[in-house]
């Protein structure tokens, strides 16, 4: 849907402190013909995930309740894994070391995660 | 008589007065019986244009020519051939014993500047000479006559005293800062030089109708005169002053130009004689300086010279040391300033290294102010802050005017932030010396206005998602729903739960709230109250727990009101809760109600008690659906008390 070129089937991580938000990418996420892998609400949760591994693509807020998610993003960029940051925060983004990450500025609609999404998951 | 005329031709009036002259008929006798020796030193004598005189024969008598005659003045006619001692009576107790040296030695006798006290008007005046007495051989060899040459050297000698009274004077007078002590000091000075019994000086007022004399040297007979005197009761002294004129009283007793009721006050000062001199500014009478004395003496035109002087120098001595005093005042005033001042105060050279920095620049900086001289601005800026500061300075050159930036500080443990005014200062040719500069310490209100943008990224963060969670409220509230009406009071109903959440937290200052607030508040607005029961100590709950606690009693409500407990008259509900060791349990039971049995799907209301209570308490949350009632049990960690207030929450 939505004209997203993303492979059915795709394995998402979602990383999200707020259970109302994180039921709405889990409902978004399977409705773009993905899987949610897992969900995460703390840091150590989604650090936990990184290390089970078993998704494809991770969406990570970037605060989680007063915690950065950067350590998660450091893990993954290092495994190779394709992520993108989820953010209220207007003009502050993940930081200097993720200049270049994608971020999707919330409240997003569908159409801009599968977007995003898209664009990590297919480099260049 | 050819030969006498011969032999004194020429001498101008003296010389036709000696040959006209009866001399037959005295001592010289016969001018024609005349032993040549008088006849040449006559001859030189008449022929002299120096003041010259011959004392000739036993008595001395006088034959002098046209140079000594005017030498006397008018004032003392000396007939032709009187006696030496008779016409230099006055002064023969100083020339006398000269004179007669010369006549039994045979040699000559020099004075130089040799005073010769003479009587003028009645009063002994001082006059200096430098004159010859020269022996002329008679015919038998012994002295017959002498010649007399004479200069007077009183001006010079006058003038030298007073170039000598007035450079004494300056060396007293340059070190004293104090206008009393330049007073002090002039005064007895010119007392001791003029011999008198008082000196003073008086300053005119500006609008001249006051003459405030300043404490007077006297010689300890005479009285001070320190006071304030009116102008118009000096009368005609003031008068004469104000119009430059020296005023001159040789003997109060006698002076005929003073009134009856003058010589009554001169008395009462005990004043008998005294010489006042106007000192002009532009031409205007501004001070005065006198002298005294208490009994009658002459006056001189160099001691009117000398007081005028002397009143001058004092008037230019007076103004240096009342400017140096204002000088001195004004640098304290700004000196005072410059230490108090809050703000930093320095100034650099043009090559911007300090040249002077106030207490304030020393205790930002943790430097002494003499240490911070001689260091540069460098010093204390990253580089790139000094090559914008450089580029400050060139702008000031190049433009003049103040320039006002900020830059950040090495202070003694901080960056400091400074706002800087800066502005060249410039010689009296305005050709630039160096900078002076004023800076601000703005560094907190930098501080603030970098915690004020946090909490405005903070809010916005906040809002977008708050936006997100609405967004997320609204999507499954309308989810796979035909119903549309019942959807949006579905939707409306949960915003309103999550509005009186917040709303609760305000109340709490976003502190939490307690569990027993938070399950009143949210009973109170379910249709139902009085069928619910609860019951429980006061345990704080966090921010965020509160937010999910109220949405979960909602959908627990909403839930039973639809298909539990209050769907049917005679169920209730009952929530209880207790802290057990470090656990919470917390307890939601349904009885009464119609039977219960599992429903084969989750809707999103049990989904958001289940999800957001486990993660936003850290618990478990177990749904019974007992066909007695729904329970649904809460185990969680005990929240920690005061679990922070509006800022870290926010932070």
């Amino acid at each position: 849907m939505n004209g997203a070129a993303l492979p059915p089937g795709t394995r998402v991580l979602i990383v999200e402190d707020e259970t109302i938000i994180a039921m709405t990418a889990e409902d978004m996420i399977e409705d773009l013909g993905c899987t949610v892998a897992a969900t995460a609400g703390t840091l150590a949760q989604a650090l936990d995930q990184v290390e089970a591994g078993g998704f494809d693509v991770a969406m990570l807020d970037i605060n989680l309740n007063g915690e950065l998610s950067l350590p998660v993003a450091e893990r993954l960029r290092a495994a190779g894994t394709p992520f993108l940051f989820t953010t209220g925060y207007g003009s502050t983004g993940p930081g200097t070391a993720f200049t270049d990450a994608e971020v999707v500025r919330k409240p997003y609609r569908a159409a801009d995660l599968a977007a995003a999404l898209s664009r990590v998951l297919t480099p260049g | 008589m050819p030969e006498f005329r011969a032999l004194l031709s020429g001498g101008g009036v003296m010389g036709e007065r000696i040959r006209a002259h009866d001399w037959a008929s005295t001592p010289f006798g016969a001018p024609t019986a005349w032993p040549q020796s008088l006849r040449s030193a006559l001859s030189i004598c008449l022929n002299s244009s120096a003041a010259t005189a011959i004392c000739w024969g036993p008595e001395l008598r006088l034959l002098y020519n046209d140079a000594w005659s005017r030498m006397l003045g008018p004032g003392r006619p000396v007939p032709l051939g009187e006696k030496a001692i008779k016409a230099w009576a006055d002064i023969w107790h100083v020339v006398g014993p000269q004179v007669k040296t010369v006549l039994e030695t045979g040699a000559g006798y020099a004075a130089v500047d040799q005073l010769l006290p003479i009587q003028q008007r009645g009063h002994t005046h001082e006059a200096y000479w430098n004159y010859s007495f020269t022996p002329i051989a008679g015919e038998d060899g012994s002295v017959a006559g002498i010649l007399h040459q004479a200069q007077e050297t009183s001006d010079r000698v006058f003038a030298d005293r007073r170039n000598a009274l007035i450079l004494a004077l300056a060396d007293r007078m340059r070190p004293l800062a104090h206008p009393g002590e330049i007073l002090a000091c002039a005064c007895r000075l010119l007392g001791e030089a003029l011999g008198v019994g008082r000196v003073g000086y008086g300053e005119v007022s500006p609008d001249g109708s006051t003459v405030s004399v300043a404490r007077c040297w006297t010689d300890g007979m005479m009285a001070d005169l320190a006071g304030n005197y009116r102008a118009e009761d000096l009368g005609k002294l003031h008068r004469a002053l104000r119009q430059g004129e020296i005023c001159w009283l040789e003997d109060a007793a006698t002076d005929p130009g003073l009134s009856a009721r003058d010589r009554a006050t001169l008395r009462r000062l005990g004043l008998r004689s005294g010489l006042i001199a106007p000192i002009l500014v532009e031409g205007r009478c501004r001070a005065m300086i006198f002298a005294h004395d208490g009994r009658p003496r002459g006056w001189g035109n160099h001691h009117a010279a000398l007081l005028r002087e002397v009143g001058e120098r004092l008037r230019q001595e007076l103004a240096r040391a009342r400017a140096e005093a204002a000088l001195r005042e004004s640098e304290r005033r700004h000196r005072l300033i410059f230490e108090q001042a809050q703000d930093v105060v320095f100034t650099a050279d043009l090559n911007q290294v300090i040249t002077s920095a106030n207490p304030a620049a020393a205790e930002a900086l943790g430097i002494a102010a003499e240490a911070l001289v001689g260091r540069s601005v460098g010093e204390f800026v990253a580089p790139d802050t000094f090559r914008r500061t450089t580029g400050m300075l060139r702008r000031k050159l190049a433009e003049g005017g103040t320039t006002r930036y900020e830059v950040e500080v090495f202070g003694k443990t901080d960056l400091l932030h400074w706002e800087i005014s800066s502005t060249l200062t410039t010689d009296g040719d305005g050709h630039p010396l160096g900078l002076h500069a004023i800076a601000r310490d703005v560094t907190e209100r930098h501080a603030f206005e970098g915690r004020q943008q946090m909490l405005i990224e903070e809010l916005n963060h906040r809002v977008k998602n708050m936006l997100a969670q609405v967004q997320g409220i609204a999507l499954q509230s309308f989810k796979g729903k035909s119903d549309v009406a019942e959807a949006q009071a579905a939707f409306q109903e949960r915003l309103a739960a999550l509005a009186a959440a917040h709303d609760l937290l305000t109340r709490r200052k976003w502190e939490g709230a307690t569990l027993t607030q938070l399950v009143a508040d949210a009973t109170c607005r379910l249709a139902k109250p009085d069928r619910i029961g609860f019951n429980g100590p006061d345990v704080v709950l966090p921010p965020k727990a509160t937010v999910s606690l109220v949405l979960a009693l909602h959908e627990l409500a909403t839930n039973a009101s639809r298909h539990g407990a209050l769907s049917t008259p005679q169920g209730r509900v009952d929530i209880g809760w207790r802290p057990a060791g470090q656990r919470l349990r917390m307890e939601w039971r349904e009885s009464g109600g119609p039977r219960v049995a599992a429903p084969e799907g989750r809707g999103f209301g049990l989904r958001l008690i289940e999800r957001a209570l486990a993660s936003d308490l850290g618990g478990a949350v177990a749904l019974d659906f007992a066909t007695e009632g729904l329970v649904c049990t809460i185990d969680a960690p005990l929240p920690r008390a005061g679990a922070g207030n509006v800022v870290s929450a926010l932070l």
